[in-house]
């Protein structure tokens, strides 16, 4: 491999390379703001000059080849000077209202003059204004006294959205970024813009002035909007998601996500309309109980139904310990066969960037966990026929929602003896439930999913339920979680009394007196793993946080 | 002196194309055509022709960049944006002699290979867009351009040439922001390397190259280079266009020799200054190049080695005269002023210094400036300067820094000890400021 030498450190890179790429792979970095390691270069910014040995002139490491033997500097005296003084020149049009701008705390502007600035002003002059509040599309609005001209927004529209909706308009230091006449800012992935800014310039209109960045815990979890399994970070404050955004990993999204997924995965768990406790229903009146109790009943009511009597749907939208549960405690407990789930797949909502037709995020996951007919057992719409028919008498329901299928599924629900579901939300379904246990949603729990081309990827709790302790599961913390005291209203956000399904379906195993007993979702993957050879020889800590390939779907993955 | 006309000769109507070719017109092409382009470019190379475009690098070697062997289409673009302060002397190609610019563009053509040139004009140039037009709508209609070439010269060679409308952006003059406008994006340069001869108009093979160099061209093949190669001084032979403005007598281009004396293109043949005034600025190569003292004129000689000893640089050989009364501060704040109004906003620097510049010496026009301002200047055209995507940043650079260097006496005396400043609430740090940039480390 052929070497260069960065501020006396011998560095190997890959021909083709540019210099601030063969950094960035040996961990240095190099201060950069339009530069990014997915967008064409247009070596704008200027703060990434660095100095190179034999060169009279500074270079920009973003568009220099990296060469073998080359010597690079980027601490030099002269590489400083150019880069305090491309810092100044930022600042000082700048207006510096961090204290309400939603970027401060993960602002390359604060935290490059934090790193690389003077700390003091020369500038003596009035500051140029420019439009703020502009509304660029229905999701983004722009500032543009903050937008430091980096084109990044641009190149990004142009070239990953493949939407040429913004422009640079004006010239000079009048310059200022505009949708084209007639277009607005609309395309599936603008709010991926306002993660790459740099800067405050670009604002989610969904969560601006929501929270201050440093107030929220992160986790490292996944998008359930489809099968693509999206990398992201979920911010949560006052148990409380507020936001979502992308995470980087190469083989599944690079470092985006969709407007859709961002926006519409979240507010389901803030929702008023969560199953909060268990809802028993007797002689239409619906009553609240405990867990526990709704528990009991579950197994009071369910017992009495015969393999062929009952079925069982699981879930695309649960995760793969979730399934493996259900399955595990249908096969164990009632020898069912009657067991299959539901898909979401539109042909109509998909592209060749991130969105596919398979609007649930674990199909694969559903499937290999054994949530398919058994020996002559009914799929899913044999499963509805036979109800209609009176021969299945009693459902049993994981995270989903048939009745808003169709009214057909509806009508045939209401002739159940008995519907036990298990749910995160009100719905058409619960409506018509008989025992609704309360479901933790996908961001109060561990556990799998496996995307569209078979990568097995982790969800990680954000936010808490009645029975659980943040230090469990090692949650993230924010500075509330971690210094706000009981006195104080700041981390005493609602908590949901639910549990996860797999969690629910072993309590109602170990109440029938079967041999289910898990305690963690980590144990229900190590029973997976030991019952199912795709998955053999894998453990949380090998999955890890951005996800591994099964090697049962590489197939799977060549054909996509 | 010697009367060699080279680009603009002294023959009534040349411009027309019946006149031109009946004094030889396009004879040149014919001859070039019958040998290879490599000779042709061997011969430009030796003639020692230098770009007449600011940067005077020789024509010939830049050919010569452009790939051989190639799949690509490769171009020309003919570069008559020509809006810098100071420089109007590319128009004077088009109104008096554009059928040796057209002659040219077809050698040059030839040479690199290119099928298709565009001439690009400045937006305000509306007269000379349409005479240009008029000249190549006659040479297509005689055969001289286009498919008709063939038989015209009875070669297998043949390019078309079209005549793109810049849209009043100083800045597409600037070659890789030129290839931009064509492709009808926005004049924005592209960061180089990779080179035009690599990665020109859409990605393609492209050679850039002024009006008058251009126009050079067939009187270099016609005569011979050693012919050429003794005009003027050895280093940057040939003649240049210099367009005299400013306080003097007789303003307007005269084709000279390189290597004239500046004193001599001032005082003979501009007539010298009204009313005999002193000179107190000369910028001798267009508004971008370090101004020069009156008291700095003396054997300075106009060709590129001796304007870079002298300090200063041969640009476009726009040579601006000021006298004796006037306003130093003012003709910096209106250079400055141009730059700033120009400059693309793309780059940091560029974009945000020359707005600094400006208002710090509107401000001292106001009085209310201090001396640490005229520091303060010069730091910051240095902190702009070598650290662009283009040259424009130098452009902006290079008269702030020069000019207050040379004349600081005089603007000395528009600085007070003490003023109000527009900022008084500015943000300072507690950080110590003396602590060695970049050790603060999160
Ligand atoms: C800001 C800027 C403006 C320029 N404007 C012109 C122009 O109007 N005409 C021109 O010929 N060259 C101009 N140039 C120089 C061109 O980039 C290029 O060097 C030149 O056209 C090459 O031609 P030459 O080699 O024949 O001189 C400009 C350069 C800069 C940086
Ligand atoms: S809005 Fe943000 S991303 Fe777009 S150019 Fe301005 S600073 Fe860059
Ligand atoms: S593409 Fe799919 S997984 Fe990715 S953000 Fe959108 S909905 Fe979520
Ligand atoms: S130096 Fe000025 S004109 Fe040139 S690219 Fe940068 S901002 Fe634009």
């Amino acid at each position: 491999m052929p070497k260069l030498t960065i501020n006396g450190r011998e560095i190997d890179f890959k021909q083709g390379q540019t210099v601030i790429e063969a950094a960035k792979d040996n961990g240095i970095e190099i201060p950069h703001y339009c530069w990014h390691p997915s967008l064409s270069v247009s070596g704008n910014c200027r703060v990434c000059l660095v100095e190179l040995e034999k060169m009279p002139k500074l270079v920009i490491a973003c568009s220099t080849l990296a060469a073998e033997g080359m010597v690079v500097h980027t601490q030099s005296e002269k590489t400083l000077q150019a880069r305090n003084a491309v810092m100044e020149f930022l600042l000082i049009n700048h207006p510096l209202d961090c204290p309400i701008c939603d970027e401060a705390g993960e602002c390359k502007l604060q935290e490059y003059a934090f790193d690389h600035g003077y700390g003091e002003s020369r500038f003596d002059e009035m500051k140029n204004r420019k439009e703020k509040r502009v509304a660029l599309g229905p999701r983004i609005m722009f500032d543009g006294d903050r937008c430091i001209s980096c084109s990044r927004c641009i190149r990004f529209s142009d070239e990953i959205a493949k939407a040429t909706q913004l422009t640079f308009v004006q010239r000079g230091d009048r310059v200022t970024i505009k949708t084209f006449p007639g277009e607005e800012f609309d395309n599936p992935y603008t709010l991926n813009t306002v993660d790459i800014c740099p800067v405050g310039a670009l604002t989610s209109r969904d969560f601006r002035f929501k929270a201050r960045v440093w107030d929220m815990s992160e986790t490292k979890t996944i998008c359930p909007g489809c099968s693509r399994g999206c990398n992201i970070e979920m911010w949560v404050r006052n148990n409380e998601i507020l936001r979502l955004t992308p995470r980087e990993n190469l083989e599944v999204n690079e470092y985006w996500m969709c407007d859709w997924g961002r926006l519409n995965t979240f507010k389901f768990v803030n929702a008023r309309n969560r199953i909060d406790g268990a809802l028993i229903r007797e002689n239409e009146v619906i009553t609240k109980v405990s867990v526990e109790e709704g528990i009991s009943k579950t197994a009071q009511a369910i017992q009495k139904y015969k393999a062929s009597q009952i079925a069982f749907l699981g879930s695309a939208f649960a995760t793969c310990e979730d399934n493996f549960s259900l399955a595990k405690f249908a096969k164990e407990s009632f020898s069912a066969n009657n067991i299959d789930f539901i898909r979401y797949v539109d042909e109509t909502n998909q592209d060749d960037i991130l969105i596919k037709p398979d609007k649930t995020p674990n199909t694969l996951g559903a499937k290999s966990t054994g949530i398919k007919p058994g020996n002559s057992g009914l799929n899913i719409h044999e499963i509805f026929s036979e109800i209609k028919k009176g021969n299945i008498k009693a459902l049993f329901v994981m995270e989903d929602n048939p009745a808003a299928i169709s009214d057909d599924y509806k009508n045939a629900l209401k002739k159940l003896e008995l519907l036990i579901v298990l749910s995160v939300n009100e719905n058409e379904t619960t409506e018509l439930a008989d025992i609704v246990l309360p479901a933790a949603a996908y961001a109060e729990k561990n556990g799998t999913f496996i995307n569209f081309e078979g990568r097995l990827q982790r969800i990680r709790p954000a936010v808490v339920t009645q029975n659980m302790e943040r230090s469990l599961d090692g949650m993230s913390m924010s500075r509330l979680d971690k210094f706000g005291t009981k006195y104080d209203s700041w981390a005493s956000g609602h908590r949901v009394d639910a549990q996860p399904s797999w969690k629910l379906i072993s309590m109602l195993s170990q109440k029938l007196g079967g041999k289910i007993n898990y305690q963690t979702a980590e144990d229900v993957f190590d029973d997976l793993v030991k019952s199912n050879k795709e998955f053999s020889g894998l453990d949380y800590d090998i999955i890890g946080e951005k996800g591994t390939q099964l090697d049962s779907f590489i197939k799977v993955k060549e054909t996509v | 002196m010697e009367n060699i006309r080279i680009v603009l000769p002294e023959i009534e109507n040349i411009h027309e194309i019946e006149t031109y070719i009946s004094n030889g017109g396009f004879k040149a092409a014919k001859k070039a055509f019958s040998q290879t382009p490599g000779e042709i470019i061997d011969q430009v190379k030796k003639s020692g022709l230098r770009g007449r475009g600011g940067a005077a690098f020789s024509a010939g070697l830049k050919w010569s960049f452009m790939p051989k062997s190639t799949d690509k289409p490769k171009y020309l673009c003919v570069n008559g944006d020509e809006s810098e302060p100071g420089s109007f002397k590319d128009r004077e190609v088009f109104e008096k002699n554009p059928h040796q610019l057209i002659e040219g563009t077809l050698i040059t053509c030839y040479a690199i290979g290119a099928k298709t040139a565009y001439i690009y004009i400045r937006g305000e140039y509306h007269k000379w867009i349409k005479l240009m037009q008029k000249a190549l709508d006659d040479a297509y209609a005689k055969g001289f351009v286009g498919e008709k070439m063939k038989e015209t010269f009875g070669t297998d060679f043949y390019c078309d040439i079209y005549i793109h409308k810049g849209a009043g952006a100083y800045i597409c003059g600037e070659e890789s922001s030129l290839m931009n406008s064509i492709e009808g994006k926005r004049g924005y340069p592209r960061v180089k390397p990779p080179f035009p001869a690599q990665n020109g108009l859409w990605g393609n093979p492209t050679t850039i190259n002024n009006v008058e160099t251009i126009a050079n061209v067939p009187k270099i093949i016609e005569n011979g280079w050693e012919w050429y190669a003794n005009i003027g001084v050895q280093k940057h032979p040939g003649t240049i266009l210099y367009g005299i403005s400013g306080h003097v007598n007789k303003p307007g281009v005269y084709e000279l020799p390189t290597g004239i004396l500046l004193t001599e293109l001032i005082f003979d043949v501009a007539g010298g200054v009204p009313g005999n005034k002193k000179i107190k600025m000369v910028i001798p190569g267009g508004s971008s190049m370090p101004p020069l003292r009156g008291d700095q004129l003396e054997g300075v000689r106009m060709d590129a080695e001796s304007l870079k000893e002298a300090g200063s640089a041969i640009g476009t050989a726009g040579v601006m005269v000021m006298d004796e009364d006037t306003d130093i501060l003012k003709v910096l704040a209106r250079i400055t002023k141009f730059y700033y109004h120009e400059s693309c906003g793309q780059c940091t620097p560029c974009r945000e210094g020359t707005g600094w510049m400006l208002k710090t010496l509107n401000r001292m026009i106001e009085g209310n400036a201090t001396s640490r301002d005229l520091d303060l200047l010069i730091e910051v055209a240095n902190n702009i300067e070598g650290n662009t995507i283009c040259a424009l940043g130098d452009a902006a650079a290079w008269p702030v820094k020069f000019t207050i260097q040379r004349f600081r006496d005089e603007l000395e005396q528009y600085v007070k000890p003490e003023v109000e400043l527009p900022i008084y609430n500015k943000v300072h740090s507690m950080r110590e400021t003396t602590v060695p940039l970049g050790v603060n480390k999160r």
